[in-house]
Parts: C-alpha cells; structure tokens; sequence
C-alpha cells in the first residue's frame, strides 16, 4: 500500500509499505477514507520527539472503513464507517475504567522510553513515535486499530466524513480540555491557539454553557473562522495585549477557564519569544511554554488552566509563584477521546458541531508532502490538510 | 572493510548503545526534578519489590496459580499479592530471592507488564511486524531500534 512516512528532519515521502496485518485477537483493518494532519505531528516533524525512526508511518487522526476484523472484535463488523481515537486504549485497567483513556496501562508497549521520562508511562498513540508506541500511523490506505472495541465508534448516517474526522483528536482533545477544565454555564472561557483544537474547545466551552468565549491567535484567516464558524470572540496578540484585553472584557476578574491549545512550538512576540527560541534551539528546553505561562497569568483567581498543547520535557520561567498564590487548578491531559466520542458525534448529527471548515486543503495522499509543507508554513491559510488516500 | 560493512558496524554498535543509554537515562534525573531524595545503594535498589497493579480481585491473579510470564521465572522469585486500596484490583509485587542483574531485573519487568495485559485484557499488545518504509541504516535510527527494543524491559518499575 501507499503510505506517508517521516525520512527526516522536516521531511516526508510517500512510499510503497506492506499491508498492515491482524497482530492481536481485538483487532481491525480500517481503509483509510480520510486523515489529517494535526498540530502535533509537526514536533515529530521537525525532531522536536527524537523518537521517530525513518520510515515510520504518520498520522493519529482519522476515519475509514472496517475490511477485517480480528476473532477477539465483539461489536465492529466489516464494512462498518468508523472514526477512531487517535490514543490506543484497552478498555479494562483502572486508567480507562475512569474513562482516563489516553492514561491506558496496556496501551503502549515500550513504556521503559517514558517512564524514564516522566516517571509513568502514558497509553500508545496511532503515528507518534517509538516513544508512544511505535504504532504505524493513519497516513496510508490501510491502517491497523489495537482494541478496536474501545477505540471506534460508528458514524451517524447523517455525520459526512469530512465532519466525522475530526471527532478523532481535534474535537475530542478540545471537548476534553473545556470539560475537564470544569467549564460551566455562564463561564468565561479563553483558548490559546486557533488551530483545530483550540477552535473545538472554544465551541466546547459554548456548548458546556459558557456565556463569553475568548480565541488569541495572530493569524487573521483562523480569526476569522473563529468568529464565522464557532461564534466565539477573538484577540489578536500580534497587536494587543492579550492579559489587559482579558482583564477589559471580563470586568477585571480573567478568565474562570483558560485552555492552552499550542503545545512545546508556541509564538510570541518581544523578548520572551526569542529567548524560548533561542534555549529550544541550542537544545537547553524542549518546549517553548509561552502560551501556558500567559494562561496562568491571565486566569481569575481560583481559576482552571488545562494544558491540551504537547509537552515533552521541563520548561523554565514557569509562573508557578502565581499557580500556588492564586489558588489555581492547573491540569493537562492527551485526549481521553473515547469519553467524548459518542457525545460528539451525536452533536455533529444535529448540526451543532461542524468541522468541515477546518479541512482547508483535501488533497490525495501521493501529495502529503506538499500538504505537511502548506500546514508547517501555515501558506494559504492551511488550518487543516486532509488526505484522500483512495482519492 | 567497505563503508556498507562500517555502517552496518556503527548501526550494531549503535542499537547496542540505545538500549545501553536507555538502560542509563533510568537513573539519570533532569537536574531539579525528582532529585531532592538519596540515592539508593545498588544492592538495596535490585531487591526492592517491583509492583503493578491489576483491576482484577486477588483471587483472579493468584488463584489458579501465577500468569506464564511470571511462573517462567519459577522458584527464582518470590511474589506477593495484597488487595488494592480504593477498589483498584490486587497489587501483584514481585522481587528475586538472591540479588540479580540488570538483565534479570530487565526480565522481572517484562513478565509483570506481561502479566497485567494478561490478567486485565486477555493479551499481550503487540507492535511488530508494522508497516513502514524505507529504514535508512544511520546510527540514531539504530540507536532507537536498540532503545525500542529495551523498552518492554526498561522503566523505573
């Protein structure tokens, strides 16, 4: 088959793979009806997770069709129009049995790479490195679902596939970051970063009842699918003060929720953007935590601030002076996606949750390269890349 | 030595070294974070008891006798299991009689891991064969393979 793999630093190629084939009892081969790139995926990209082996198969977001179904598969059937978790999850170790999904004990089988890390292991994720996993990734005709019974969910008729899509990581991971985040009705909400995720947390938030949602991004065409397709309201941080817009808009309180969605790549303007750049460039930090630091600040006493961004390693500068004195939760996650899904789809079948805006560029597979170019440099308003890996 | 036989060299050595820096990184802590405590005496460090737990009531996880993987390691270890608090399942402890190596603490690992997929789900997730491309003979993509492969016996359990 056909599939696009990492061949070095910012660097992709498509090529012919083997098949994926049935490793364990529970689970199916999916042909691939559509993928997308993520936000994420470019830290692999650029070498950001030294994880990555050449020739490793991208992508964790996407949705297909069952071909072939392990015998140990209870409820999926071939033939089945399926959209899948981007997170590998068994179904029945304490983690997920609290619907803590990405958290799954039995989901990765090379824990000794991050618990040397971060002291645990996380569950396994579609694309993403040896680091979680070293699962093949979506990016291909054929991809192989582990635990098919937790991590698939059937597609409404009325759901197209354009919008059943992005029920796999970006409208999860953001519906995870305003729910957990503790999001109530009459809330106000503010969400760093207007790429997918952090477009569907904002809509998140106004469907959990939020009453005033804020997006911060610089880039004017995300702006402007903000306010056109989720009706949240925006600040542009290229040209205002994000803290003091905040502090006028919500008669001085901040925030009661505030959700980071940029990850360890985060810009930002003066002196604290190129001191991160120049620190992750000389290999002295991982990540460069703009956002998150902002969030903190920004967030109203006895605030929520939830970390959907990835995050590999420490960071410094961190507020946490002002985490500890103004009595914040601080909390992040990968995304628990299969909590969510049922919900999410349900809401896209009524027409409440529309995505199809964020797949700015739908193109065949054989053209990924461009594609993972246009989505890097953000050219010609790129939100999105969606790959058609049947045409 | 051609420069195929070098680089085929340099990769072995490289895998080697990945699972050899992946055995190191366990007990390096990023200056600040997790260091404030001693450090533990080598010897006391391979007898500590090495712990998962598993969703699963005690009489699950010992009662027909241990899983496979762990039975493997026969009379070499000895193995205790206590009721979890809070309704998490069994806590399902192992540790060797005498004071083992590396490779064995490695082998301890593993079965655990094994036991809990098997007590839990039925199975033991695999990875491989997967499909990839094209793998370029460098020493940092060897140096991963090797790392990869260590993983399943790696880790701070």
């Amino acid at each position: 088959m056909r599939a696009v793999t990492w061949t070095g630093v910012n660097e992709v190629s498509v090529e012919t793979v083997p098949d994926p084939t049935i490793l364990n009892a529970r689970d199916v081969i999916l042909r691939v009806r559509r993928t997308t790139t993520c936000g994420s995926d470019l830290h692999l990209l650029g070498g950001y997770i030294p994880a990555m082996r050449t020739g490793d198969v991208l992508g964790h977001e996407f949705m297909g069709e069952v071909v072939e179904v392990g015998p140990g598969v209870r409820d999926r059937r071939v033939g089945d129009r399926v959209v899948v978790n981007s997170f590998i999850a068994c179904g029945a170790c304490w983690y997920c049995r609290q619907e803590l999904y990405s958290l799954c004990d039995n989901g990765n089988p090379n824990p000794g790479i991050t618990e040397g890390l971060w002291g645990q292991s996380p569950g396994g994720c579609f694309g993403y490195s040896h680091a979680m996993g070293g699962f093949a990734g979506s990016h291909a005709e054929y991809v192989r679902v582990p635990y098919a019974d937790v991590g698939s969910f059937l597609v409404p008729e009325e759901v197209s596939d354009d919008r059943a899509l992005f029920a796999s990581d970006a409208v999860s991971t953001g519906w995870m970051g305003a729910d957990l985040a503790g999001t109530k009705p009459g809330d106000t909400v503010a969400v760093w970063g207007a790429g997918g995720v952090g477009q569907m947390a904002a809509r998140a938030a106004m469907l959990l009842g939020a009453e005033q949602v804020y997006v911060v991004d610089r880039l004017p065409e995300r702006l402007e699918q903000v306010r056109r397709h989720v009706g949240a309201e925006v600040i542009d941080y290229s040209t205002t003060d994000v803290m003091a817009e905040l502090r006028e808009r919500t008669g001085g309180r901040g925030p009661d929720v505030c959700i980071e969605a940029v990850g360890m790549e985060a810009h930002s303007t003066g002196v604290q953007g190129v001191y991160d750049q120049v620190k992750q460039q000389l290999r002295l930090q991982t990540d460069r935590p703009s956002a998150v630091r902002e969030a903190i600040m920004a967030c109203r006493k006895g605030g929520s601030v939830f970390v959907l961004g990835v995050f590999a390693g420490p960071v410094d500068k961190f507020p946490l002076g002002a985490a500890m004195n103004k009595g914040l939760t601080l909390r992040g996650a990968q995304v628990h996606g299969q909590r969510y899904m049922p919900r999410i789809l349900e809401h896209m079948a009524r027409g409440e949750l529309t995505t199809e805006h964020l797949a700015t560029h739908v193109m065949p597979l054989e053209d990924a390269a461009r594609g993972y170019r246009m989505f890097k440099d953000k050219e010609d308003g790129c939100v999105r890349a969606v790959f058609l890996p049947h045409g | 030595m051609d420069l195929n036989q070098l680089i085929g060299r340099a990769s072995g050595l490289a895998g080697g070294a990945g699972a050899a820096l992946l055995k190191q990184l366990q007990h390096v802590r990023v200056p600040g974070a997790g260091q404030a405590s001693a450090t533990d005496d080598p010897e006391v460090a391979a007898r500590r008891w090495r712990a998962v737990t598993v969703l699963r009531e005690p009489a699950d996880v010992d009662g027909a006798g241990l899983p496979a993987p762990l039975a493997a390691l026969g009379d070499r270890i000895e193995v205790r299991t206590t009721p979890a608090p809070g309704d998490r399942g069994t806590e399902l402890a192992a540790r060797y009689r005498g004071t083992p190596g590396e490779d064995e603490i490695g082998d301890l690992r593993a079965a655990l891991r094994e036991a809990k997929a098997l007590l839990e789900v039925g199975e033991v997730l695999r990875v491989d064969p997967q499909p990839h491309g094209t793998r370029a003979a460098t020493p940092h993509g060897a140096a991963l393979e090797g790392a990869a492969k260590a993983a399943p016996r790696e880790g701070v359990l």
